[in-house]
């Protein structure tokens, strides 16, 4: 049913404002164990909406690369954007990581296949114009237990013959693995003791399990296990402190994630016991 | 059999103290004591340096962020820097056997003279022990302890989290800035960031 739908809206998008997927064909360097390409979500820049653009990493198996705070190790690919002018490139929206690593090290971050994607804005936004002409320089560092930097120039190019399908799902597919502002019945607040950060989250009944994703680095100690304790108000967390937090900080911010596709953006105001 | 209760109940508080390390390496705190073996087959304790400042690093030469500093001869200079001003500097490489990173002694010194290092030794680590102790994360990562044996700074090398040899220049040296700060009798502005780099390799 739903697929039929998606064929349909597929059939009828072109003639309304002609949806197609662009795509870039980037010769990956040799033994980087990923392949990255450049790829939009329509071929027309639509009016008055951004024109998505993504980076479509796909990693060797075991492989990884980063979420936006890689955690204890690693770093998050960098993109620089070369747009025409009038064009400005928005940031990247992360999908929701997954922990990596064991032990003591603990990285946030992506194994298989994701896609970075990136807003592109026209200055002017009255009608449909076509692709801009863009190109990206990625830095980017993929690691197993051996980690290798990588640098790549990547294109927008045209998609071949009737390709263009594969890559609108996909958006799609991210877009739901996007964080979320946290549901408007929660209330999030995080009591600071000498050791620990309590995050308690009211407001948040049928939550069997959470786990918390820093956005800051150095908050909390990445490789401590997460308290979860449910009560009938909700849950708390309990968050180690990092050993480099010499500091008090007035906000936890990061992710609490409850399941797949349900990854909520949280900013804990701080009160001290 | 009083005499075993008792024996059992220091061994587990040992144990119980030895698990609680990861909270040791606090700034402003005793940076843990420890007895290691260098390359050269002399053991270094911290005690040893009571009355110096000792630079701890953690080191893996097939990892990118430590090469981008030994490939700059930027970690070369700084031991030869410090070192010249009294400074005990003691690399770690707590790589496990079968892990990327792991070295033998006299690999270790072959390497060492190639790139023409500097460090006062280099300690192995292989069970990890030291690298738990401190709960070092990532190659590199430093420690910083003062003479009276306090630990003063615990972060990355500097403040450029790349694998790039041109953000040596122009980056903000965070060892060089706590040495000299506390060298002079201030305090270290910066006593702690995110150190960056490769996991380290410990065992399973």
């Amino acid at each position: 049913m739903v697929v039929s739908f998606r064929r349909k809206i597929g059939l009828l998008a072109p003639c309304v404002i002609l949806i197609f997927a662009a795509r870039l064909s980037a010769q990956p360097p040799a033994n980087s164990h990923a392949r990255i390409e450049l790829i939009s979500e329509q071929n027309l820049a639509p009016p008055a909406k951004p024109l998505w653009v993504g980076l479509l990493f796909q990693l060797d198996a075991g492989w990884h690369i980063y979420w936006q705070n890689p955690g204890d190790s690693g770093e998050p690919p960098t993109v620089q954007w070369q747009l025409p002018s009038g064009f400005t490139a928005g940031p990247i929206r992360w999908p929701q990581p997954i922990r990596l690593g064991g032990g003591t090290v603990i990285d946030y971050g992506y194994e298989g296949q994701v896609l970075l994607m990136a807003p592109i804005e026209a200055a002017s936004k009255g009608h449909a114009t076509s692709i801009p002409s863009l190109s990206a320089d990625v830095k980017y560092i993929v690691c197993r237990e051996l980690c290798i930097p990588g640098k790549v120039h990547l294109t927008l190019a045209s998609p071949p013959h009737g390709d263009w399908g594969q890559w609108r799902a996909l958006f799609e597919q991210t877009r739901l693995q996007l964080p979320k502002p946290a549901p408007p019945g929660w209330k999030v607040s995080a009591e600071s003791n000498k050791s620990h950060f309590i995050l308690s989250v009211r407001g948040a009944k049928q939550v069997r399990s959470a786990s918390f994703f820093p956005l800051e680095a150095s908050q909390i100690d990445n490789s401590s296990p997460q308290g979860f304790v449910s009560n009938r108000t909700g849950f708390q967390l309990m968050l180690k402190k990092s050993d480099q937090l010499t500091k008090p900080v007035s906000t936890v911010r990061g992710l609490i994630i409850v399941g797949p596709g349900r990854a909520f953006e949280v900013a804990a105001p701080v009160v001290s016991r | 059999m009083t005499k075993t209760f008792l024996r059992s109940t220091v061994a587990i508080l040992a144990v119980l103290i030895l698990l609680s390390a990861a909270w040791a390496a606090r700034v402003g705190e005793a940076a843990p004591e420890f007895t290691a073996t260098d390359t050269n087959g002399q053991v270094h304790k911290l005690s040893d340096y009571h009355g110096k400042f000792v630079v701890l690093e953690w080191s893996n030469r097939g990892c990118p962020y430590t090469q981008k500093h030994y490939n700059s001869g930027n970690m070369q200079r700084l031991q030869r820097e410090w070192t010249g001003r009294g400074v005990i500097w003691l690399t770690v490489i707590s790589s496990a056997p079968g892990k990327q990173g792991y070295v033998t002694a006299s690999e270790e010194n072959a390497y060492l003279k190639q790139v023409n290092a500097a460090p006062t030794a280099v300690l192995l680590d292989p069970t990890g022990a030291l690298g738990h102790l401190y709960d070092a994360k990532t190659t590199p990562h430093i420690f910083i302890i003062n003479p009276q044996g306090t630990l003063i700074y615990n972060g990355a090398i500097d403040d450029r989290p790349t694998t790039d040899l041109a953000d040596v220049n122009g980056a903000k040296n965070y060892v060089s800035a706590a040495l000299d700060e506390a060298m002079s009798g201030k305090p270290v502005s910066v006593p702690t960031s995110r150190p960056y780099g490769c996991s380290v390799k410990y065992p399973d």
